[in-house]
């Protein structure tokens, strides 16, 4: 198992990390540290799986990085950016501009068709979107011919493909993922993870996953453990099976 | 399950409070007209008995004459009947009492003290007995001869004026001045006043002013020690059996009766507009427990799924509505209270009222809560019914949001509702029901429940998208989705947007009609009447006219080619059409029994008379096509609208049977029919011959035309405009007018109503916006894991709180133009009626502006109605938001 420790500050490489962060919930006996001093960098163009039991924090440090939630203390950076230095509707713009989600489930704007929902963000900024690369994201997911449809006429993978190709539309320097095969069957499921990675591989875009799932985890190039709200270990160019050995371990 | 529903209640308060909200504001409304209408029918009563207290018995005649609107005026009678009736046995003393509005008093500051609305200005004369006169001597003394005056002191106050100044009084023949040389005031101590404004002279000059040379009004008599008021009024009717005598006590109460009827009419007016705030009311509780039960579906379904029954669901639901319907009522109630405290202090600065906080009559306390109650669990049975049909199952399943389209029941209910409205809307505009304001107020509802029900769903979506369009370009996304919110629930937000509709569909109707009414008037005057200047009396001031002899004056001014008065009286027609119309009239019944001769008035049908120079007047007014020549009005002749001599059955040459209160029935002859009225009425008689007959109190002219020669210069005609202005420069609402002036002047008034029915309609519209601010919040909890991931993936709190303005704009604004639809569809219903009784005269016309600005207001007060939604959507935690489903 080969440990490497990457430099947790704002570099031409990483694209997002967290310096001992921190979160505290509740306070006095009924207090939780969801995160423990996490400190922890994912590099540019790479897929990173985060994994770890339920309440290890996991959701936590995702939702600090993506400026969703704020730290008890330390930091966190997306580029060359700390987040705590930014206002809540730069925080917003940052949202908007240099992050893309994806969520477990409701990711979808009921009201507008798949094509509105994945250039949502650009119409939002205001922004012409880059219709090229739109036209190349949509065309990786494979969904030209679901555009003008509306998300409750999509089935749940197709509606998660939607959501991914919004995620990727902005071309985000990252991309966060929350559990995004969490309600789709194995075979939606194998479906999404190949088009992440085939984003990451051929488009070059940087993804970063929750997920509990070691088969998910296998399509990323590095998997980092969470347990306790402290990273416990991480793993290059992982496989199911040892990813499922490596969690029995940490469980023990 | 009554804890059950105790419990949604509490944990909904606040979706409630809004929803109760509405039916506050409208019981409110209707307890404070109630309530304030009881604080007025009490103080006027008390005071019309401080003015009357000391009268046993009246003596009057029983000739009377019905102005319409509860309003009637008496003969007067001669002064010689005066010594009759003092020399009747049992009577201590008699006055002739002088009772006239016929002036108009002039403050020190040149104006008309008083407005035409409200108390009357009272000519009286004084009696020289402490007994009978009306009031107390405060300060000075009382008039003793024709140059002195003595004035109320309520009057004298806002006249500016005190003991020994000189008071200006407009009057019949110009304006005149007086001495101050006391005050007086109602009560022992001379502390109240009746509002109205009082002027005391001795008799001859009281008789003069009200044009009534040795005659009273009434003979006012004190009984001797001993002789009761029954007694004393039934030796006077004996001993004068022509005459009509009333008890004291009679006579005050039938007083009070003829302003409480008039304060009744006043407050049942102001009273619709209370209902019509609850009918808006109806369709926001409507709405809310429709969203509240769809939102409700799973946990209705678990208490189904663990051994509700059908029956309890439905029954929680609505004691919810019963709750709520309550508490609010009781509300009402206490803020009605409050409202009508306020009122009554406002209403306390024209006349004394009586002190203390207003009591709640216990009737008023049932209405309140039978209408409260009632409107808000009626409007709850839909959706209550609906959610006692969320089968077991649907606790499994996800939260669905209503997305129905509109159904087979519904169109069948809606079809019926419109087709039942429209037949009753028509049988009210063409008064040929038995309550056509009923008929009208319930078919016009019934139109509008089908609209919101049926029409409003169907179109809403499409019309809501339309709407966001032009918004584009420019935070294209917010406004798109703001489109696609209002479009994404048809029922709802037809609902929401129908509350609006019915206070903009009654403004619309009413602005229609009003600017069709100016148009005509316009129309009628710019192409019927020929005259250069009209010099006429304020049309709200009934009592006073153009001086005596003005028109003398007039005729006699460099470049005046013609001059023609017009003058007016009521009278009864009596031909079979008449009695006839009278006989469908219910009868009313007499409340006080007269001693002596009854009411003297044959069957017949009120209306009123033009009094014209026949040998002028059609040089005046173009009246269309002549029958008959003008030169054979001589005395005892009549013309009148070629359309109603047909409907009458009258011929030229019949001669038609009417009363006048003064001289009794008469017959006047039917010489000549026109074919046009200019809105002058329908009866032309000669002037003559309705000063002859009408009672003094109409013995005035209401304008004078004035036709200059054709050649004067515009030098020469604005000399002639400054030297008729200086004729009746003696009486200020006496106008000198060119033709557009006396245009404005005519419809004058109606501006000031209009601006009041805004005001009280301003409180339906109120009330629709509380609901649409209601139906935003609960559609923003509905959507919060929506809101949360438009937030996450980068919209801005302003972004956001705009696509809600938006939204709530288009709700808006669609329930305006469904407003200005249906308004401007009942407007041309009402206005083909009114065309048909006087084809000539109605012109429709839309008053384009005023519907542009009525959709500007509705749009700004939709932006304001989403503030506190818009705001709470922006507050959502965007964690919180995303986690919550």
């Amino acid at each position: 198992m080969t440990t490497t420790t990457s430099a947790a500050t704002p570099t031409e490489t990483a694209a997002a990390g967290a310096i001992d962060a921190v979160k505290l919930y509740g306070e006095g006996d009924t207090e939780i540290r969801a995160l423990d001093g996490v400190t922890v960098s994912f590099e540019r163009s790479r897929f990173t799986a985060i994994m770890g039991p339920s309440g290890s924090g996991k959701s936590t440090l995702m939702h600090c990085l993506a400026g969703l939630d704020q730290l008890s203390s330390g930091r966190v950076f997306i580029g060359d950016t700390y987040l705590d230095t930014l206002s809540e509707s730069q925080l917003t713009e940052l949202r908007r501009d240099s992050v893309g989600f994806v969520f477990q489930a409701f990711n979808l704007i009921p009201t507008l068709t798949a094509e509105e929902n994945i250039t949502l963000p650009m119409d939002l900024a205001g922004r012409r979107p880059d219709s090229d690369w739109v036209d190349l994201v949509i065309d990786t997911v494979g969904l030209r011919p679901r555009l003008s449809h509306r998300p409750s006429e999509l089935s749940g993978g197709q509606q998660q493909r939607v959501a991914v190709a919004r995620a990727l539309a902005s071309r985000p320097q990252i991309v966060f993922a929350d559990e995004p095969t969490g309600n789709l069957d194995s075979r939606s499921g194998a479906d999404l993870l190949q088009f992440m990675r085939h984003a990451v591989t051929d488009l070059g875009q940087t993804i970063v996953m929750v997920t509990h799932d070691p088969v998910a985890a296998a399509h990323a190039d590095r998997v980092v453990f969470l347990a306790d709200g402290q990273i416990r270990d991480e793993m290059i160019d992982p496989t199911a099976p040892r990813v499922l050995d490596l969690m029995k371990q940490l469980g023990d | 399950m009554f804890q059950v529903a105790l419990k949604d209640l509490m944990a909904r308060k606040r979706r409630l409070v809004t929803t109760g909200l509405a039916v506050v504001l409208g019981i409110a409304f209707l307890t404070g007209t109630r309530v304030l209408s009881t604080v007025l029918e009490d103080s006027i009563d008390s005071l019309i008995s401080d003015v009357y207290e000391g009268m046993d018995a009246v003596v009057r005649s029983p000739e009377v004459q019905d102005l319409g609107f509860g309003q009637e005026v008496r003969a007067p009678v001669a002064a010689n009947a005066v010594d009759r009736v003092a020399e009747v046995d049992g009577v201590r003393v008699a006055r002739g009492v002088v009772e006239a509005p016929s002036v108009q008093l002039i403050g020190s500051d040149g104006k008309v003290v008083g407005s035409n609305f409200g108390p009357p200005t009272l000519v009286y004369n004084w009696l020289d007995d402490e007994r009978l006169q009306p009031g107390v001597l405060t300060e000075g003394r009382e008039p003793r001869t024709e140059d002195e005056v003595a004035l109320d002191f309520a009057t004298a106050e806002s006249g500016g004026y005190e003991v020994g100044d000189t008071v200006t009084v407009s009057a019949p023949e110009g304006s005149e001045t007086f001495e101050l040389v006391g005050l007086m005031g109602l009560g022992e101590d001379g502390s109240r006043s009746s509002g109205a404004r009082v002027l005391v002279f001795v008799t001859p000059v009281a008789q003069r002013l009200a044009q009534m040379p040795d005659q009273f009004n009434f003979i006012a008599a004190a009984a001797e020690d001993g002789v009761g008021d029954d007694e004393l009024a039934e030796r006077l009717g004996e001993a004068l059996p022509q005459l009509q005598t009333v008890t004291g006590t009679a006579f005050t109460e039938e007083s009070s009766e003829a302003i409480a009827q008039f304060v009744n009419v006043l407050s049942t007016f102001v009273s619709v507009f209370g209902y019509i705030a609850l009918f808006v009311a109806a369709f926001i509780i409507y709405n809310t427990f429709s969203i509240l039960v769809a939102q409700r579906t799973r946990e209705t379904a678990l208490l189904r799924a663990i051994g509700a029954g059908r029956r309890q669901v439905l029954v929680a639901t609505i004691l919810e509505a019963a709750l709520v319907g309550l508490i609010a009522s009781l509300l009402g109630l206490a803020l009605g209270v409050v409202l009508a405290t306020g009122l009554k202090a406002a209403v306390g600065r024209l006349f004394t009222v009586e002190p203390g906080v207003p009591s709640l009559p216990a009737a008023a306390i049932v209405t309140a809560l039978v209408v409260g109650v009632g409107v808000t669990v009626l409007s709850a049975v839909v959706p209550a019914w609906r959610s006692s049909k969320v089968p077991p199952v649907a606790a499994m399943s996800e939260v669905s949001i209503d997305r129905s389209r509109v159904s087979r029941a519904r169109l069948v209910w809606g079809t019926i509702f419109l087709v039942v409205g429209i037949a009753l809307f028509t049988l009210g505009v063409t008064d040929t029901g038995p309550n056509p304001l009923a008929e009208f107020g319930a078919g016009a509802a019934l139109v509008l429940i089908a609209v919101a029900v049926v029409l409003g769903p169907l179109i809403a979506s499409p019309v809501s998208r339309f709407l966001a369009r032009p918004f584009g370009r420019r935070g294209r996304v917010t406004s798109r989705l703001a489109g696609e919110n209002a479009a994404r629930n048809p029922k709802r937000t037809a609902a929401t947007a129908a509350a609006l509709t019915i206070g903009v569909t009654l403004v619309t109707l009413i602005a229609v009609v009003a600017n069709s009414v100016k148009t005509s008037v316009d129309a009628a005057v710019n192409e019927r009447f020929d005259a250069d200047f009209v010099v006429a009396a304020d049309v709200t001031s009934f009592s006073v006219g153009v001086p005596k002899g003005a028109e003398e004056q007039i005729r006699e001014l460099p470049n005046v080619e013609l001059t023609s008065a017009v003058r007016f009286s009521f009278f009864r027609l009596l031909d079979e059409f008449g009695k006839q119309k009278a006989a469908e009239r219910p009868a009313e019944e007499p409340t006080n029994l007269p001693a002596g001769a009854p009411d003297e008035a044959p069957e017949g049908q009120d209306d009123f008379a033009l009094g014209i120079d026949p040998a002028t007047f059609f040089e005046v007014i173009d009246s269309g096509e002549l029958t008959g020549s003008p030169e054979d009005m001589g005395p005892d002749t009549i013309a009148t609208r070629a359309a109603v001599a047909e409907e009458r059955g009258w011929e030229i040459g019949d001669r038609i049977p009417v009363y006048f209160a003064a001289t009794g029935e008469q017959e006047l002859e039917l010489v000549l029919t026109f074919e046009e009225d200019a809105g002058q009425g329908s009866y032309l008689v000669p002037a003559e011959t309705l000063q002859r007959n009408g009672l003094p109190f109409f013995d005035f002219d209401v304008a004078v035309y004035i036709q200059a020669d054709d050649r004067a210069t515009d030098a020469e005609l604005a000399e002639l405009r400054s030297q008729l202005e200086d004729i009746v420069a003696g009486s200020p609402s006496v106008q000198v007018q060119d033709l557009e002036e006396y245009a404005e002047a005519q419809t004058g008034p109606l501006d000031t109503i209009l601006a009041v029915i805004y005001g009280l309609l301003g409180l339906a519209v109120v009330i629709a916006l509380i609901g649409i601010a209601n139906t935003l919040t609960l559609s923003v909890l509905e959507r919060t894991r929506e809101l949360g991931l438009l937030r996450a993936v980068g919209m801005s709190r302003r972004q956001l709180r705009r696509t809600i303005m938006g939204e709530s704009t288009i709700i808006a604004v669609f329930g305006t133009l469904m407003g200005l639809v249906i308004g401007i569809v009942f407007s041309i219903a009402l206005s083909v009626v009114i065309a048909a009784e006087d084809p000539g005269l109605f012109r429709y016309a839309l008053p384009y502006g005023q519907l542009v600005v009525i959709t500007v207001v509705a749009a700004i007060a939709g932006v304001l109605a989403a503030v506190l939604p818009a705001r709470r959507a922006a507050k959502l935690d965007v964690l919180d938001a995303i986690a919550s489903v």
